[in-house]
């Protein structure tokens, strides 16, 4: 019977065509616009998680409640025997330390005055050791002009902020910020080269510093502002980022001491929860939306086809067939003609994998 | 075979509807086949109907989308019988009414007379105890007609089934041997007719 009402349908063009069109269609366009948003949703994941907060970050209780303004004087004091301790319990983690800081950048000119001033946002990491947090920020392809720091004392600047201060690769300039305790400090550095990110709050004045630089320009030896963490495997994993970061509060964290650590999630930093979230609901209330629109159509188009064979059925009642049955074939054809518009609704140029390439290149 | 004759409005469709439960009495007592059709449920209407009686129709109502031995074949796939002798009971009808050279032939491919011929073989396929034949011969010429029920003849007299006619076709009268008339849904007279 299977085989017969299989004949049915496929010899039929006006069971199927419409349909199949329609279901093709909209799978096509489901699948595309799925996979654009999660595309997007894991662009956006990455660059905030390699520039901001990784996948899990450690900071002090005192600085997480002052998270968005980054008060690197309230950072982490003597963490290396605890940095120690943190990647051996967990060891499907890639821990890096970083410093965020603000410092008025001083470009001197030949007489060494002061030639022009601008504030610059920084990030200190660690540039030497190996080419881990180098690759991950993508340093090399952010490279416009000069090279990467080969020594201490060699910072990369945002390729806008050099066009606007005139600085040139090869400058020497001077940050001036404050230490952790709250005293001035100033230091020279060389312009080893200028970047671009992509990401505008960046490239209008940041610089790129050896964390071992910054750590003796602002008196912070053996601390970070932050401690990131990212998965070994490059991508967020939300259950396991909550298990992880409920274990490590419970075990290191205390309440009562604003500078003991604090393990952050990434979807507890800011409003990206909120935005992963409203990402996810996008997601499911375009695909409820969706199968309700196509639903409609094809209810529609079943009707209009149900008058059209209106004749058919009475006959098939009339041989004998019992309408429990017809309506079962009805619902297999439908499920039948549902695969055929599927199948290549899903083969066609909205493959997810494509799609969510496009679009992490795109972004 | 029997007719059921009448004017237009006289109730000869309704009440083969009924000897064939598809419709039910509004009231008094329809007995086919020894089956209360005024009592009968769904279910047991369907396998009535599929066990044991056939339909023709006007307009044949064969399904469009299938050829000669799929129309054919459809009411014993209703019977889950096994396929070979399926097999054999379908191209047994096909032979019947002679549309061996048309078995793969769909129903836009074949004439009037010709889809007639396939309807009956879907009646006589399961070779029912009963036929119910709505104006088997209202869209056909004479002799595609007298085709039509020289072969209904044939198989009421080889395989020992009843047909029920319901026409008013003068042509079918020679082939019967029961007339009733029917006027505003009541026997008008019901006499034995000489048949061939």
């Amino acid at each position: 019977m299977f085989k017969f009402l299989l004949k049915g349908v496929f010899r039929d063009r006006h069971r199927w065509l419409f349909p199949v069109l329609i279901v093709m269609f909209a799978v096509a366009l489901l699948i595309f616009t799925f996979s654009f948003l999660e595309g997007y949703k894991g662009s956006y994941i990455r660059q905030t998680a390699r520039f901001n907060t990784g996948h899990l970050k450690v900071v002090s209780r005192a600085y997480a409640e002052m998270l968005d303004l980054k008060p690197y004087d309230l950072a982490l004091l003597d963490i290396s025997e605890e940095l120690q301790e943190y990647k051996q319990r967990y060891p499907q983690l890639d821990w890096v330390e970083r410093i965020n800081f603000g410092a008025l950048l001083d470009v001197p000119d030949a007489e060494g005055e002061t030639r022009v001033q601008g504030e610059v946002i920084g990030f200190a990491i660690d540039l030497f050791t190996d080419d881990t947090e180098s690759k991950r920020l993508q340093l090399a392809s952010a490279l416009k002009s000069g090279k990467l720091p080969a020594a201490q004392r060699e910072i990369l600047l945002s390729a806008i902020a050099a066009e606007k201060l005139e600085i040139q690769v090869g400058d020497t300039i001077t940050l001036i910020g404050s230490t952790v305790f709250g005293a001035m400090s100033m230091q020279n550095f060389l312009v080893s080269g200028t970047v671009e990110f992509g990401i505008l709050s960046l490239d209008q004045g940041a610089v790129v510093a050896d964390l071992n630089d910054i750590r003796m320009m602002l008196d912070m030896e053996d601390s970070a502002g932050e401690i990131l963490a990212f998965f070994k495997s490059g991508e967020y994993e939300r259950r396991e980022a909550t298990r992880i970061a409920n274990d490590f509060n419970a075990r290191y964290s205390d309440p009562e001491d604003e500078f003991s650590p604090q393990m952050l999630r990434l979807s507890d930093q800011g409003n990206i929860g909120y935005i992963l979230t409203m990402l996810d609901y996008s997601v499911l209330w375009m695909s409820i939306g969706f199968i309700l629109v196509l639903g409609i159509v094809l209810w529609n188009a079943g009707l209009l086809n149900s008058i059209r064979r209106y004749g058919e059925f009475g006959v098939r009642l009339a041989i004998g067939e019992s309408k429990r049955r017809v309506y079962w074939s009805l619902l297999t054809e439908a499920i039948i003609v549902g695969h055929r518009g599927r199948i290549p609704g899903e083969s066609s140029w909205a493959r997810p994998s494509v799609c969510i390439s496009i679009t992490s290149a795109w972004i | 075979m029997h007719l059921i004759t009448g004017f237009l409005g006289s109730g000869k469709t309704t009440l083969l509807n009924i000897l064939g439960s598809l419709d039910t009495p509004t009231q008094g007592t329809v007995e086919v086949l020894k089956t209360k059709i005024h009592e009968i449920k769904q279910k047991e209407a369907s396998r009535l109907r599929s066990e044991h009686i056939g339909f023709i129709f006007q307009t044949y109502n064969l399904l469009p989308v299938y050829n000669v031995y799929e129309n054919v074949e459809f009411p014993l796939l209703l019977l889950k019988m096994d396929a070979n002798k399926r097999e054999k009971m379908v191209k047994d009808a096909i032979e019947w009414v002679g549309l061996t050279d048309k078995i793969k032939s769909r129903p836009n491919q074949l004439s009037g007379g010709q889809c007639q011929r396939v309807a009956i073989a879907r009646a006589m396929v399961k070779k029912p105890d009963l036929v119910l034949a709505d104006e088997p011969t209202a869209n056909l010429d004479t002799e595609n007609s007298h085709n039509i029920l020289d072969t209904m003849l044939k198989l009421n007299r080889e395989l020992k089934t009843s047909f029920i006619f319901s026409t008013h076709d003068p042509k079918v009268i020679g082939y019967l041997r029961r007339i009733i008339r029917l006027i505003d849904g009541e026997v008008q007279s019901d006499d034995l007719a000489s048949g061939i």
